[in-house]
């Protein structure tokens, strides 16, 4: 990976331009870290445990690893092992690039406990709207979307207030033709292609293995996606109002809770309970037809899209 | 009502919540930001991205998968 050149604080922190390994340039640049000792020594071993044990102040990879033991003790281990696995690996990842912060962010120029979080969303919020999109992802240079802009950004527009005058498409030529027609194109096939995807595997049927095998594929394929890089180049969108995180917080937590008690209140977590059903017991009935199937595999496969899109 | 129905009615409401909240943020002045921006701020960094996208995919493994 290369090093890029650090950033003032201004432009954000830049704990995501540390190398992957322990020992990097950082160390390199710093005589010593807190307390006198050299920052080298201090992350020469870092132990895997303390790692992921970092990480978890990240609330969703807290989130993760309940819904991976509840499903574990629910009778579904595949489900379990796989979010488990993900949470950990999750936990792993923002503890790493945690224990990198902290050393990187020590110093004189430490103007604030807030600024002082060694969680990325730092960067993301405050940084990357003063250093540009490609100073979001975390180590992952974002110059790779650039480099191949989407069809979004191309098709849209390349800059506010000057729209694509047919003399520039002219001038153009070919290219802009081939793209303007591209999207449409590329957008049909998509469609076409989820579509035959949510008829073929809602055929199947529910917990065998041939449908098995292309949900956890699919599922795996777009977190690995996310996990490399967004898709688009964009700026970080401002946190939104407090109170509104709150409220749109406090649905979720109490659709989780009601259907946690819900699930409690089940003969034992591995049997449905007609009195107190989970949302699972209510779509059963859904589910157990081939298009009931396919339209639900349609909606996940949506807001999928929708997700990998933000 | 039966504990059935008052199941169902709970989820219902959790629901009718969130038309709300959204209707809220779409159509008034109200602070509150709909469920699209509060998701796009959310995707903003990796650790987040992630999670939410292995949310999604359990979701698929849950209803479907083995």
């Amino acid at each position: 990976m290369m090093a890029r050149p650090r950033r003032s604080r201004a432009g954000g922190p830049s704990s995501r331009d540390q190398p992957a390994t322990g020992r990097g340039p950082g160390d390199k640049g710093a005589s010593s870290g807190p307390g006198g000792v050299p920052p080298g020594r201090v992350r020469a071993a870092p132990s895997h445990l303390v790692t992921v044990l970092a990480g978890l102040r990240e609330p969703i990879v807290v989130i993760l690893l309940i819904i991976g033991f509840m499903s574990w003790i629910s009778g579904k281990p595949l489900d379990g092992l796989l979010i488990l696995l993900a949470g950990v690996s999750l936990a792993w990842d923002a503890g790493r690039r945690s224990r990198q912060a902290v050393p990187a962010e020590a110093g004189p120029a430490r103007a604030s406990p807030a600024e002082a979080d060694p969680a990325e969303a730092s960067p993301a919020e405050a940084g990357s709207a003063a250093a540009g999109p490609a100073a979001r992802e975390d180590g992952v240079p974002m110059a790779t979307a650039a480099a191949h802009p989407p069809a979004s950004v191309t098709a849209a527009g390349s800059a506010p207030g000057a729209p694509p005058a047919p003399a520039a498409a002219g001038r153009a030529g070919g290219p802009l033709a081939v793209r303007r027609w591209r999207r449409p194109a590329l957008s049909a096939a998509w469609l076409a292609a989820g579509v035959l995807y949510a008829v073929v595997v809602g055929s199947f049927s529910r917990y065998s293995w041939p449908a098995t095998v292309p949900v956890a594929g699919l599922g795996a394929a777009v977190v690995a996606i996310g996990w490399r890089s967004p898709r688009h180049a964009r700026p970080a969108p401002a946190r939104p109002p407090a109170a509104g995180l709150a409220l749109w917080g406090l649905v979720f937590v109490a659709g989780c809770l009601w259907e946690l008690w819900s699930l409690l209140e089940q003969p034992n977590l591995a049997t449905s309970s007609y009195a107190h059903p989970t949302i699972s017991t209510l779509t059963d009935p859904v589910l157990s037809t081939w298009a009931g199937r396919s339209v639900v595999l349609a909606g996940w496969l949506g807001l999928g899209w929708f997700l990998v899109e933000r | 009502m039966n504990s059935h129905d008052a199941t169902v009615l709970g989820y219902l409401v959790i629901l009718l919540a969130g038309i709300v909240l959204q209707l809220l943020a779409t159509r008034t002045r109200a602070p509150i930001p709909p469920l699209g921006k509060v998701i796009a701020w959310a995707m903003g960094t990796r650790t987040r991205r992630v999670g939410i996208l292995v949310a999604w995919a359990w979701v698929g493994l849950h209803f479907f998968a083995r």
